[in-house]
């Protein structure tokens, strides 16, 4: 289902900025009303008002007074009010188109005030029984500094004003804007973690772009739980099938020959030990699979590195004294800071570790010595052989399924799949296997795992 | 003679099966399906049940279930050819007491079934009853008290908590705890031992974490304060 036109996040966001501007706009309009309102009147000083009473005393004077006239310096009359007559009320025509109702209301005041607006001083009204007429004069230069400072002031607490409002509801279109684009975020890292669906809260239900994004992502994040969950069941049976079929022979082997000839018909060895091997090949190509399809649940714990290499070591020297002897874990009287402790999945820790030693073991007779150290944002556990190396062509196939170096070894070997396994469960950690030569002999193999950082998020 | 139940829809392998562990001197019975089997097991006159997880009618899972739900304490090996690590800790956690993946080598059988089998209880080594740090255990009844609480542990997790209240507050180590009480030294990559303890302490009730986890070193009781 597209989005309709009227309901798409374009329109909408159009409109969000037309009301946006509409809205700065109209509250600059407003703010620019409030600072312009004029100043409040104040009574005409007591000399202005003695100087000016002599010449408007005269009846005769005052009535043939008009707007417009100048009456005395720069006294100009502004408005009159006759006592009788046709057109009692006369304005001064060019301030009567910018300043009527300013002119009327000072008319209309009981006693004589003064008000500067714009670039002049209004004075009255001045009052001779019934008629009254209003003056005007320029502003003195204090006057006109006092003016253009206030109107600097209302500028200035407009700018700020509107920079305060604008900035605010812009903050607000962000994060109506950022808010579900970070949900999304949150939902895909979500998806590729292997979650199932993630929690979209009711972006879905939105009838913009963005629920129809978040109802597309709902859906893959369906089908990939589905494919995840069929790719599970698969795995599972193949693993059953393959099996229960070995599980019989081996029984049946046991069967069909008593313990003397289990021990020394060679035959029967061969058997039992393909057997193994069968069963080992079966065990590691499920485990891969399952590593490369994220099968793998990790499990991270805080866990002491040099513990799990030297417990590796045991382990190893349980089931094959001769081949534990040979590995060490350097350096051999433990210091502070070398081996570290991390927080990281130790069983697929140890799959990498161990994978790498049996490799190692495998295909050189000397020592094998496992060491740790820390580069920048990386620690790096190197397992160094001194064996004969591998041709530098070879070093990257190294880590590719059933690949074998030196195919006359075929036998002695184990299943191929050791660095492999190790590569891609590296890879879950989030590290990197790297082999490279020893400039002074021997194969090294370099597992390198980020230091954890405090993770962003739960 | 112990008696055995053998519970797997592989009728080749159960028959083969039969035939060695009869020859080893065990009584074997036999189940095709799950709903024979938990009716089998639920007759409660094993010593010991060999329970595969994939089965036709009600799984291994669900048959497990059943049999502890009912109380029955019988030790279980399961034995799985899925194999897969979720599968092999999920029947832990339901209490078996161990498990053993399909391939197996008929000789480690044989050795875990004589391990389970040898710490039944009425053969328990230690008759004198012992307590420490609010638990109490009677070997002879196969009895356990946390704080005066009885707790319904099946044999495996008894003998784990046995060890540990032996010891007094002093750590067991992982491969002490498993040689107790499975009868096997501790394997690379075998979880069994962590499961079962946490099994115990989701059934102690009051401050489970009194069976303190020792990094690197394995468990020990802790004393209340």
């Amino acid at each position: 289902m597209g989005t309709r036109w009227y309901q798409s996040l374009s329109l909408r966001l159009l409109l969000m900025f037309w009301a946006l501007l509409f809205a700065v706009a109209s509250s600059g309009y407003v703010l620019g009303l409030w600072f312009s309102k004029p100043a409040e009147p104040t009574p005409v000083p007591e000399d202005v008002y003695n100087s000016l009473t002599p010449l408007l005393s005269d009846s005769a004077t005052f009535q043939s007074l008009s707007p417009g006239r100048l009456l005395a310096g720069n006294y100009r009359v502004a408005a009159t009010v006759a006592p009788t007559g046709p057109e009692r009320l006369q304005l001064d025509a060019t301030l009567a188109t910018r300043h009527q109702r300013l002119l009327i209301r000072q008319l209309e005041a009981e006693s004589a005030q003064q008000l500067p607006v714009s670039n002049f001083m209004l004075l009255g009204p001045f009052r001779q029984g019934d008629a009254s007429i209003l003056l005007t004069r320029p502003l003195n230069d204090a006057e006109r500094q006092q003016q253009v400072l206030s109107e600097q002031q209302a500028q200035e607490a407009q700018t700020l004003a509107l920079l305060i409002g604008s900035g605010l509801i812009a903050i607000l279109l962000g994060v109506w804007l950022v808010r579900p684009l970070r949900q999304l975020t949150y939902a895909m890292r979500d998806i590729a973690r292997g979650g199932d669906v993630p929690d979209l809260k009711r972006l879905p239900q939105r009838n913009d772009e963005l629920g129809e994004l978040a109802r597309a992502m709902h859906t893959t994040a369906h089908d990939l739980t589905v494919s995840r969950d069929a790719q599970r069941r698969l795995l599972s049976d193949v693993s059953h099938e393959l099996r229960s079929p070995l599980a019989r022979m081996q029984v049946a082997l046991m069967l069909s020959h008593d313990e003397d000839e289990q021990a020394n018909n060679p035959h029967v060895a061969q058997l039992n030990r393909d057997l193994d091997r069968l069963g080992a090949i079966i065990e590691r190509i499920l485990s891969l699979s399952r590593l490369e399809n994220g099968l793998v649940h990790l499990s991270t714990t805080e866990l002491d590195t040099r513990e799990l290499a030297e417990q590796l070591v045991a382990d190893l020297t349980y089931v094959d004294a001769g081949h534990g002897s040979r590995v060490k874990v350097l350096p051999e009287a433990p210091a502070r800071g070398d081996w570290p402790v991390i927080y990281s999945d130790a069983e697929l820790l140890r799959l990498v570790l161990e994978n790498l030693v049996r490799n190692a073991l495998q295909y050189s007779g000397g020592p094998v010595e496992l060491s740790c150290q820390r580069q920048d944002h990386e620690y790096i556990i190197a397992i160094r052989d001194h064996g004969e190396g591998v041709p530098k062509e070879q070093l990257k196939k190294l880590f590719m399924p059933f690949f074998r170096g030196d195919p006359s070894r075929h036998h002695k070997a184990g299943v191929g799949l050791g660095l492999a396994l190790s590569l891609r469960a590296a890879k879950v950690l989030g590290g990197s296997v790297e082999a490279r030569n020893h400039p002074d002999g021997g194969l090294e193999v370099c597992v390198k795992l980020p230091v954890e950082e405090p993770t962003e998020s739960d | 003679m112990s008696k055995l139940l053998l519970v797997d829809d592989d009728a080749e392998l159960s028959a083969m099966l039969e035939q060695i562990l009869t020859k080893e001197g065990y009584q074997l019975t036999l189940a095709a399906d799950g709903e024979i089997g938990l009716r089998r097991a639920l007759s409660g006159s094993y010593d010991l049940i060999l329970l595969d997880v994939m089965l036709p009618g009600i799984d291994g899972f669900q048959l497990l279930q059943h049999l502890r739900q009912q109380a029955r304490s019988t030790p279980v090996i399961m034995l799985t050819a899925r194999g897969d690590d979720d599968d092999r800790v999920a029947g832990l956690e339901l209490g078996a007491d161990d498990y053993l993946p399909k391939p197996f080598n008929p000789k480690e059988l044989l050795a875990r079934i004589k391990a389970l089998l040898r710490r039944t209880p009425n053969t328990s080594v230690t008759p004198e009853l012992i307590d420490y740090a609010g638990f109490f255990i009677n070997p002879v009844d196969n009895e356990v008290r946390v704080d005066e609480t009885p707790l319904d542990l099946t044999p495996t997790e008894f003998d784990i908590l046995r060890t540990l209240v032996q010891a007094a507050g002093h750590v067991v180590s992982k491969n002490q705890l498993s040689v107790a009480a499975l009868g096997r030294q501790l394997a690379p990559f075998d979880r069994s031992l962590d499961v079962h303890i946490s099994n115990i302490r989701k059934k102690i009730a009051v401050d489970p974490e009194r069976i303190q986890t020792v990094r690197g070193r394995g468990y020990r009781l802790l004393k209340l304060a």
